[in-house]
């Protein structure tokens, strides 16, 4: 039983100094940007929470890298636009995997409907085209390699 | 199978090359249920997308773009969110007067009342100290049908050419441009331009930010051709030059000089085109006419060398986007605020024609000069109708006898009833406010305690003046200064005409009845007008059709012929690009040609023919480099520049009302460059003093590399961080407007 407790104690060790080293990393990776992720919730947003994009520059960096990367990142197309607001109270329903057909169909409707009378009903749009991915110079459907840019 | 995976993958290319292309948005909001979509033009920037309202149990429920309007089904995202604007809780919904002065609480009353007492000193100051006296402050988001009225009201009915307003503020100086170089107002080319052009010369603009639907199209054409080369001249690395194949940071306020380089270089290696400027320009320095040889030893003063000491662009720089300019199978320029708001905003103007007119890259598909407007209708509505101080309706000019005489025969009015001289622009009508000349003023859908230059001594003019202003939204800057407030219907409960950048006219129908008591415009403007004394012979409307049938037909007698546009055509189209003299007229792709503008003659010799000049051909400027009013010095050692963000517009009493556009970007801040942050020890979020000869305020700091070391940069939308109390009023010696680009600043961290 104490020899569990001991593991138990050391891995706990462990995952403390692992998200402690993350976090050291992602600050010094990131040193012009302040992270006010640990103080909010998403449905609790205070009405000066900025922009989506310069926490989840820290928090999901691989997925804000994309999105800026992408034509949605080029043409401003942020967030909000398919995530909603995060304390929910804005236009669009906030959520984190919007559902496609509402969402993705708002801009793409024609598009999709062109594809469902060629190809049929192949899953959600994400099933070909990779989420946050589709820069303007590729095509929309290859996924991308892990990005080896840090800069946002 | 890999074979049958990899065809799928390539059909499924092919399928989705054109609309994949994200950008604006189609629909944002999912109403559901609508009974009807109904036809009109998005509220915000003179892209003037066009959109379908949908109507549920008299409410408007969503909005979607119109595919058959130019932007093809697109909007951007704060098109996207119109709706719940409408139905925000800062709407106006009854009249409200100050009954005991400047001090007092704005009280709810009824309409009559607060008319009366709008009215009565008006009629005061008419009687006692001349139609000089009362003025007209209007506005580029005002329908046409509310300018041309007011126009005349004021210029006609009350003999007062004090018609003025924010279209000063923004396009005087691209007007000016066109008309001194062309001899007429208004771009010879449309946004079909876009999808020919091989080459983009973007200079002034953030594009992306502030016109994203036009930016998404040329985007997509160059995704399409990637042989497309596109040039962003600016002073910050804005969004838009992420589509770049050039970005030229030079030095704020030495576009001229840049200009004039780019143009030393096109002659010097023959890239002009002789036969064309040879046929179709003239030669002018000042106003006296030169010719060719003498333009080339001015430009002798333009190397490239010495334009890079000027602009700090390296001279091989220079070289290779005069090179692409000039080289290109056809060049567009846009640009937008950042040459028209400049003491030499003409100037500047006139330079991007000079380039056009040189190489040849004019009135032809995809070869064009385009200015890019702020607002939905100051093109339609206010240069076209002519409600500025020194303009009369269709290119006329106040200060020209015979125009005068033209205007007054169709107005059927008494020879001698316009006043010779222009009235106050702008800043002199501001001024005239504080001084006591102007005693009453009629502020139409505008926000001018929040837009002007010199705030902290412009909005002087609103304490002491008599103030009424037609206002939709209860955050706007200016009702702190009203003496009578009249709510206004808001964009799709009434009906009329917007004229956006490509000349276009299109028609917003009512979509839902007004909210609480607020009434449109037009009558508002009728009621008043009649209250104060003009003749009722003079407006005799009963609704906006009658003023756009009058206005129409007034139309065919000047070369901005539109008589064509009908009321009943305009509900049928999603827009008409005038010329257009007749109703089976398909509207004007390229002006100025012939065999497509039809104010050229069909049996004219030449295919090109600038018929706004005498003989025909357009000018070619001598203008030198002038720097800016207020250039960087070692005691305000920072150059101060402003402009939008994209989730807001103007001073955001709409889109704040929108919560995903609010809280993406609830307040100003200020842009430093990182070199000066650190030389500054400041860090992302610290509270940074901007200071000027003016004011100081305090923004938060962004560290970003957008603007160059030197340069600072805060939007103008925050009512609670008006940057314009830091900027000087100097202004454009033609357009006069303001030089809202450019002022001196010391930046400090708050200790």
């Amino acid at each position: 039983m104490a020899s569990v407790k001991k593991t138990l104690l050391i891995g706990l060790f462990f995952a403390a100094v692992c998200v402690g080293g993350f976090f050291v990393y992602i600050n010094a990776a990131f040193p012009t940007v302040r992270c006010e992720a640990a103080k909010v919730t998403h449905l609790n947003a205070p009405e000066d929470l900025s922009d989506c994009a310069s926490c989840h520059a820290k928090t999901t960096p691989r997925d804000a890298q994309d999105w800026k990367e992408s034509k949605h990142g080029v043409l401003l197309v942020k967030c909000f636009v398919c995530h909603g607001q995060p304390d929910g109270k804005g236009a669009i329903p906030f959520n984190a995997k919007p559902e496609y057909k509402t969402v993705c169909g708002a801009c793409h409707e024609p598009a999709m409907n062109r594809m469902a009378a060629k190809y049929g009903e192949v899953g959600d749009c994400h099933t070909c085209h990779p989420r946050h991915q589709n820069p303007i110079h590729r095509n929309a459907f290859e996924a991308k390699t892990v990005t080896d840019k840090t800069s946002f | 199978m890999t074979i049958l995976r990899r065809d799928f993958l390539k059909g499924t290319a092919a399928a989705i090359a054109l609309s994949v292309l994200a950008g604006p948005v189609r629909a944002a909001q999912s109403g559901g249920g609508e009974e009807k979509w109904i036809k009109g033009v998005c509220r915000y920037c003179g892209t003037g997308c066009g959109v379908l309202v949908g109507v549920k149990g008299g409410k408007a429920v969503s909005i979607k773009g119109d595919p058959r309007n130019h932007n093809q089904g697109l909007l951007c995202l704060k098109g996207a969110m119109l709706i719940p604007v409408i139905y925000s809780e800062d709407r106006i919904l009854k009249p409200m007067i100050r009954k005991g002065g400047k001090n007092d609480q704005l009280t709810e009353v009824s309409w009559e009342e607060a008319l009366d007492f709008a009215a009565n000193p008006f009629k005061k100051a008419l009687a006692e100290a001349g139609p000089a006296s009362i003025a007209y402050y209007g506005s580029g988001q005002a329908l046409t049908e509310e300018s041309y009225v007011a126009n005349k009201m004021w210029k006609a009915g009350f003999k007062s050419n004090n018609v003025d307003g924010n279209p000063r503020l923004c396009m005087a100086s691209a007007v000016a441009g066109y008309i001194t170089t062309f001899g007429k107002d208004e771009p010879m080319g449309t946004y079909n331009d876009i999808d020919a052009a091989s080459c983009f010369f973007i200079i002034g603009s953030n594009t992306s930010e502030a016109h994203p639907v036009l930016f998404q199209r040329i985007a997509k054409r160059k995704e399409t051709s990637p042989d497309v080369k596109i040039i962003v001249a600016d002073p910050r690395r804005t969004n838009t030059s992420r589509i770049a194949d050039v970005h030229v940071s030079f030095k704020p306020g030495t576009d001229l000089a840049l200009m004039n380089g780019m143009a030393h270089v096109i002659i010097r290696e023959e890239l002009d085109d002789a036969r064309f400027h040879g046929k179709y320009c003239n030669f002018v320095k000042g106003n006296d006419p030169v010719n060719f040889e003498e333009y080339k030893k001015f430009l002798d003063d333009y190397t490239p060398e010495k334009v890079e000491s000027i602009t700090d662009v390296p001279a091989a720089t220079i070289v290779k986007i005069a090179r692409m300019f000039a080289e290109s199978k056809g060049t567009v320029s846009l640009w937008c605020m950042g040459i028209n708001q400049r003491v030499r905003g003409v100037w500047a103007n006139n330079l991007i024609h000079n380039l056009h007119l040189l190489t040849g890259h004019i009135c032809r598909p995809g070869a064009t000069p385009l200015s890019l407007t702020g607002q939905p209708n100051a093109c339609g509505g206010v240069r076209d109708v002519g409600a500025l101080a020194h303009l009369l309706p269709n290119g006329r000019m106040v200060e020209n006898e015979a125009h005068r005489k033209e205007m007054e025969a169709l107005w059927n009015l008494p020879p001698g009833t316009i006043a010779p001289k222009m009235g106050r622009h702008t800043i002199a009508l501001f001024e005239g406010m504080t001084a006591g000349d102007v005693k009453a003023v009629f502020i139409h859908c505008t926000n001018p305690a929040h837009t002007l230059p010199n705030l902290n001594k412009l909005t002087k003019g609103l304490q002491t003046a008599f103030v009424v202003q037609t206002e939709c939204f209860k955050t706007a800057e200016t009702l702190k200064y009203a003496d009578v407030v009249l709510p206004a219907a808001f964009w799709c409960e009434t009906d009329g005409v917007y004229g956006c950048t490509e000349r276009r006219y299109s028609l917003t129908e009512q979509a839902i009845k007004p909210l609480g008591e607020s009434r449109p415009a037009l009558e508002i403007l009728m009621d008043f007008g009649k209250r104060v004394g003009v003749d009722p012979k003079l407006i005799p409307y009963q609704n906006a059709s009658d003023v756009w049938e009058e206005w129409r037909l007034l139309s065919a007698k000047s070369v901005y012929n539109f008589a064509g546009i009908t009321r009943a055509r305009l509900k049928k189209e999603s827009g008409v690009k005038w010329p257009c003299p007749t109703e089976n007229h398909p509207g004007t792709y390229l002006r100025y040609v012939r065999d497509d503008d039809p104010m050229v003659p069909k049996d004219h010799p030449n295919k090109v023919f600038f018929y706004g000049k005498p003989d025909g051909k357009a000018v070619i400027f001598l203008r030198p480099y002038d720097p800016p009013f207020e250039p960087a010095d070692a005691e305000y050692p920072f150059v101060l520049t402003t402009g939008r963000v994209i989730d807001h517009w103007h001073t955001a009493t709409m889109t704040g009302t929108v919560p995903e556009l609010r809280k993406a970007y609830p307040g100003a801040y200020v842009e430093i460059n990182p070199e000066d942050a650190k030389k500054l020890s400041i860090v992302n979020g610290d509270p940074v003093v901007l200071e000027t000869r003016r004011d100081k305020l305090t923004f938060p700091a962004r560290i970003t590399d957008t603007c160059m070391p030197g340069l600072v940069f805060t939007p103008f939308f925050d009512p609670k961080l008006m940057v314009n109390k830091l900027f000087h009023d100097a202004a454009d010696p033609i357009s006069k407007e303001p030089e809202y680009k450019i002022c001196a600043t010391k930046v400090y961290k708050v200790s």
